[in-house]
């Protein structure tokens, strides 16, 4: 994200997002199709919920005891022949990655699953160095070619058409491209081919890692994850503290749930474990493997009000449900992580006042915690959030002013009862057909973007105490 | 640079300030993985027909193409009358340790250019490139099977000598064998066998890479089209051998 963009305001940001047509559009067919499939994927697997309860304890307690589990996981990397580096920072977690190219004379590195390195924004510290970063997931290829950023977790490209695509092969890589998609892949394969079988640096994420064996695992469904770890010299994963899972036996209880939220597959096309570079009599395999672990803010969040974010597996299904997310798509949060769930890791990853108007961007309606895998309680870490925010007088004064209102209004029944006879006869200017669509300044903000429905004639209380057909 | 000790520390202090915060539990892990897989396997003696007929349907679902034979011989000729559907020529393969049989005179036989990869490693850098660059060019590259998950239509290869990890991933068309001794019902169970074979050291190659592969290569990437053949293969087969390979 340009710092230009981030200065626009989140209001505006998402304003535009939701009058552009196809982004509309595209959100739509996009989210509903994700919805439908995954919904189809647990129909048709009976032991789904307990496995769902199981990963979440699998989590939990992982967490509990991370020190040990993340010790046990370093052991085992060196015990391969993997070397381990830590990076509290996402500087620290740059000059680590741009340090072995350096050392390794890479000139181009391919990469595979890597939101961890979009959000240390990895690519641009690689040019400066000049090693040219080539993102080889499709959607991210794509994007990366287009100078933009991912909409969406596990379909970054979902805002672009055919046609655009087309032009922008056209003119990026100087091939004839149609507006079709088999056609268009066809010439990505080919590009991006070469480029794999010519890259000295492969860079990963890691959806998870196995402590007990040193594991590290890519879960892909175009195989851009097995090419990275397979054909270049180097093989560098970059990876938050929280991926590390005990065992084998807890590993499968992921895979089990995490294509079926994300794509609504039983399984994605390719699962690879890695564990370390390739050993004696191998073809193929990296000759250094490394893993950076990764810390940028998830450590004080262990035993911090954001924990539970912590088992976040990055399946995206919390973004195909959420109401905001499906009007305004991904761009519009601004930061690296859409979406309900990307509203946490931003606040965890950049600080609370990061997420000042973000923070509000949820109807709370509670969807992301049903579609969760893991069913990670999103709303009520956004409300915590919130009160942070507006304790920490970040948001405007109105806002504050009118909550602070509203707050000592519900504690008074008598109150109360008086304020909705005022607002009863102080609205009468504003409603139109049943709705006030414009208040006066200092609330004709609010409803800039939104109706409000008038109080009502009579208050449920008044219809409670005068209507015997409501107690009937 | 933060170090190794600092980082750990900082995780302990906060494993410290959250004691208990929920219910602690893993998931059970086998006590003796050898001696389960060896039950499961046991078990599927009988029931593998069962088994078969739901990897055969769950491995289609993915769009995967099944073929099933009476024995290893039989192949060379089912991998020619892909190749020839294809109009397709070179084929790379395991070694014929890793895949339980020697195919290459027979499918030499059958007119196709036959490149084994060899048991050892390579020597040198330039025949690592050589034979990197035949897995590259190749139409088609055949291998065995480690598991076959019937639960997902899976097929499970572990790398190793004489077992590239190319083999399966650069040409458009993979072809793999398998036998009932591979065939396993559930992830579950998988699960079970990587952690005897890792829990035992005996894993079936000592490579360093274990690779789920669950039908072709695909993606939906523009405008949600499912497209095949992005990176990894365009079309995977598997060819089930009644009578176990390895006699
Ligand atoms: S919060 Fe849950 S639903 Fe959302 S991406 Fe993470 S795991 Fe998936």
């Amino acid at each position: 994200m340009s710092d230009a963009e981030l200065t626009t305001p989140f209001r505006q940001r998402a304003g535009s997002a939701m009058k552009d047509e196809f982004l509309q559009e595209a959100l739509t067919i996009a989210t509903t199709k994700f919805i439908g499939l995954r919904r189809e994927a647990f129909a048709g697997f009976p032991e789904g919920e307990a496995l769902r309860d199981r990963a979440r304890a699998i989590k939990e307690a992982t967490l509990q005891h991370l020190d040990r589990h993340l010790e046990t996981l370093i052991a085992n990397v060196e015990r391969l022949g993997g070397h381990v580096h830590f990076a509290t920072t996402p500087a620290e977690a740059r000059s680590i990655v741009v340090d072995i190219a350096r050392r390794t004379g890479a000139r181009m590195a391919v990469k595979a699953k890597s939101m961890a390195t979009e959000e240390i924004h990895l690519n641009e510290a690689l040019e400066a160095a000049g090693v040219t970063p080539v993102e080889t997931d499709l959607g991210e290829y794509i994007i990366q070619l287009a100078h933009e950023r991912p909409s969406h977790i596990i379909a970054p490209a979902i805002h672009k058409t055919k046609g655009q695509v087309a032009e922008l092969f056209t003119r990026e890589l100087k091939r004839p491209a149609e507006p079709d998609p088999e056609a268009l892949t066809r010439i990505a394969r080919a590009e991006l081919r070469e480029k794999f079988l010519q890259a000295d640096l492969g860079i990963t994420g890691a959806n998870f890692a196995v402590a007990d064996t040193g594991t590290v695992v890519l879960v892909t469904n175009e195989g851009n994850g097995r090419m990275v770890t397979s054909l270049p010299r180097v093989h560098v994963a970059v990876m938050g503290v929280e991926k590390v899972v005990p065992s084998f036996t807890d590993l499968m209880v992921f895979l089990a749930i995490l294509a079926k939220s994300a794509t609504g597959q039983k399984l994605s096309v390719y699962t690879s474990l890695v564990q370390g570079p390739r050993r004696a009599g191998e073809l193929e395999g990296p000759e250094e493997f490394h893993l950076v672990l990764l810390d940028g803010g998830r450590i004080a969040q262990i035993g911090g009000p954001l924990r539970e974010a912590l088992s976040c597996l990055r399946c995206g299904a919390c973004l195909n449900v959420c109401p905001v997310y499906r009007q305004i798509g991904g761009h519009a949060y601004g930061y690296t992580y859409p979406g309900p769930i990307g509203i946490l890791l931003t606040a965890m990853l950049e600080g609370a006042p990061a997420v000042r108007d973000l923070a509000h961007a949820s109807s709370l309606c509670g969807a992301c915690v049903d579609a969760c895998p893991v069913r990670i309680d999103i709303p009520r870490m956004l409300i915590e959030l919130r009160r942070e925010v507006d304790d920490e007088k970040l948001a405007p004064w109105t806002e504050r002013v009118a909550f602070a209102l509203l707050t000592k209004l519900l504690q008074n029944p008598r109150l109360y009862r008086f304020a909705a006879k005022a607002g009863r006869v102080l609205q009468r200017p504003f409603a139109r057909d049943g709705r006030i669509s414009r208040l006066p300044l200092p609330f004709g903000e609010w409803t800039r973007t939104r109706d409000l429905p008038p109080v009502a004639s009579r208050t449920f209380q008044e219809r409670w105490a005068s209507d015997k057909d409501l107690r009937a | 640079m933060t170090t190794r000790a600092e980082f750990l520390e900082r995780i302990r202090e906060q494993v410290r300030m959250s004691p208990g915060r929920s219910p602690a539990s893993s998931a059970r892990r086998p006590q003796h993985p050898a001696a389960e897989a060896e039950t499961i396997r046991r078990e599927l003696v009988e029931r593998w027909p069962e088994t078969l007929e739901a990897f055969r349907r769950e491995f289609e679902g993915v769009a995967g193409v099944f073929h099933r034979t009476a024995s290893i011989d039989v192949v060379p000729a089912i991998v020619a009358r892909i190749a020839h559907e294809r109009q397709a020529r070179e084929v790379v393969t395991w070694h014929s340790a890793a895949l339980g049989a020697d195919l290459a005179p027979a499918l030499g036989a059958c007119g196709l250019d036959v490149h084994p990869m060899p048991a050892a490693e390579p020597s040198g850098g330039a025949e690592r490139e050589r034979l990197r660059t035949l897995a590259a060019r190749a139409d088609l590259g055949l291998t065995g099977v480690d598991l076959a998950i019937a639960e997902t239509g899976t097929l499970v290869l572990v790398s190793g000598a004489g077992r590239p990890r190319s083999t399966s991933l650069l040409p458009p068309c993979h072809i793999a064998v398998f036998d009932r001794t591979a065939l396993v019902e559930s992830l579950r169970q998988a699960g079970v066998f990587l952690e005897a074979w890792h829990r035992d050291g005996r894993p079936p190659a000592g490579g360093s890479a274990i690779n789920f592969i669950t039908g072709p290569s695909r993606t939906a990437d523009i405008e949600l089209t499912l497209t095949r053949g992005v990176h990894g293969p365009k079309e995977v087969h598997a060819i089930f051998v009644e009578q176990p390979i390895r006699g």
